[in-house]
């Protein structure tokens, strides 16, 4: 009789302490999980303003100041910043991240989130960035271990607006100048809108040929046109009588701080 | 006479006690469920159905627990036990969609990788299946002893 109610004892004891460790686990494990996913509603992101300048290499640069208070219980893992600028083909214009390790309870890190934007490969996909206003899309992931454990994920696509440096460029009529008995001055008017966030300064080279196709003269003339308003000058050629027709096409190439283009093709006459 | 009367208040007595610890167990069930949903409030609005899910979890739960209590005593509570670890098992592989959450509100996706806290709610679910059995065998064991003596 008594063995018998050792063998009980021999069952029950681990199955009690079985019991007992299930019992904990599950009640650390709950506990855990909703004091960790409890905590995000005591962090805090906060977007600051965007600035832009000029990079060292002439690129654009975007730096966004990302604020991150972690009032929560835990401390958060991994937190990864990641944005991608591309075009409405795929083309991928900027793409950046931003990682933070660990950001400790209590904490509140400011981080600057900086992009860089190169004309001269946004050109390269697509030449009408140059003339006309158009929308980039930009797709934006935050990324966080919550209490350095549980991985989150929230992604966003937005739209951004992109404003063309030379919009509505346009050639005005040639006007023509006797310059010496071989020769006459050429003033060509042009014309356009810098609509975008960046000042336009560097130089506008103008070759022109006659109907033959043939080079008559080539002018340089320097552009500061700030952000956000109209431009018009003027770029003078010294062409030769007997070889200018009076019509054909001109060259216009554009060497500014921001990007280098050209040949842009426009027939006169 | 006296004796079916007795029986018949034990009987009674012992089915009171069934219920009362039901109800006890059901009591303390609902009051963690009910803290941890207060504490969740402000988080689970973000999630659509989160409410409804923990609910139709917590209503099959408690009404194993019942049934486990009700018949407690026979071979039954320990199936119902193991159903209870099985239903815990499977019901968190579907509502969690195998630990990758995903949703979307306005503009923005959310995705939750929950696969570490399924993998240890899963090998607990396991250890409560794995007690349950040896309970099982137990009490089936118990019951053979006395024949044998």
């Amino acid at each position: 009789m008594q063995n018998t109610t050792e063998k009980e004892n021999v069952m029950r004891i681990p199955i009690r302490m079985l019991g007992i460790v299930t019992t904990f686990f599950w009640i650390f494990l709950i506990a855990f999980f909703a004091s960790a996913v409890y905590s995000v509603k005591d962090m805090q992101l906060n977007f600051g303003e965007p600035q832009t300048s000029v990079a060292s290499d002439n690129k654009i640069l975007f730096s966004l100041p990302v604020t991150i208070a972690n009032n929560g219980y835990y401390n958060i893992g991994a937190f990864n910043l990641t944005t991608k600028i591309s075009d409405e083909n795929g083309f991928v214009v900027a793409h950046n991240s931003t990682f933070v390790p660990v950001i400790e309870k209590g904490m509140k890190v400011t981080i600057s989130h900086n992009m860089t934007i190169d004309v001269n490969r946004l050109l390269q996909s697509d030449q009408e960035y140059l003339f006309n206003d158009t929308e980039l899309e930009i797709n934006q992931i935050v990324s966080m271990k919550l209490a350095e454990v549980i991985p989150v994920q929230a992604s966003a696509n937005l739209s951004m607006p992109w404003s063309a440096p030379l919009h509505n460029f346009a050639l005005g009529e040639i006007r023509y100048e006797p310059y010496n008995e071989t020769h006459e001055k050429a003033a060509v008017p042009i014309s356009f809108e810098n609509n975008a966030f960046f000042d336009l300064t560097g130089g506008i080279q103008i070759r022109m040929y006659n109907v033959s196709d043939q080079l008559i003269g080539e002018g340089l003339s320097t552009v500061e046109a700030p952000q956000s308003s109209p431009y018009e000058s003027r770029v003078e050629l010294c062409v030769p009588i007997t070889e200018n027709t009076g019509n054909g096409h001109v060259e216009i190439y554009f060497q500014t701080s921001f990007f280098d283009w050209g040949p842009l093709v426009i027939p006169y006459g | 006479m006296v004796e079916a009367s007795k029986s018949g208040k034990t009987h009674l007595r012992e089915i009171t006690h069934k219920v009362l610890r039901a109800t006890i167990k059901c009591v303390i069930f609902y009051a963690t469920y009910f803290v941890i949903s207060t504490l969740l409030t402000p988080v689970s609005g973000m999630f659509p159905g989160f409410q409804q899910t923990v609910e139709v979890f917590v209503m099959v739960y408690i009404s194993l627990i019942v049934a486990g209590e009700l018949v407690s005593g026979t071979i039954f509570q320990h199936f119902f036990n193991a159903a209870k670890a099985l239903f815990v098992i499977l019901y968190l592989i579907s509502s969690l969609k195998g630990g990758i959450v995903s949703m979307s509100f306005q503009n923005v996706n959310l995705i939750l990788d929950l696969r570490l806290f399924l993998i240890v709610a899963t090998l607990l679910g396991l250890l409560g299946l794995a007690k349950s059995m040896l309970q099982a065998i137990n009490f089936l064991n118990e019951k053979a002893e006395p024949s044998l003596i």
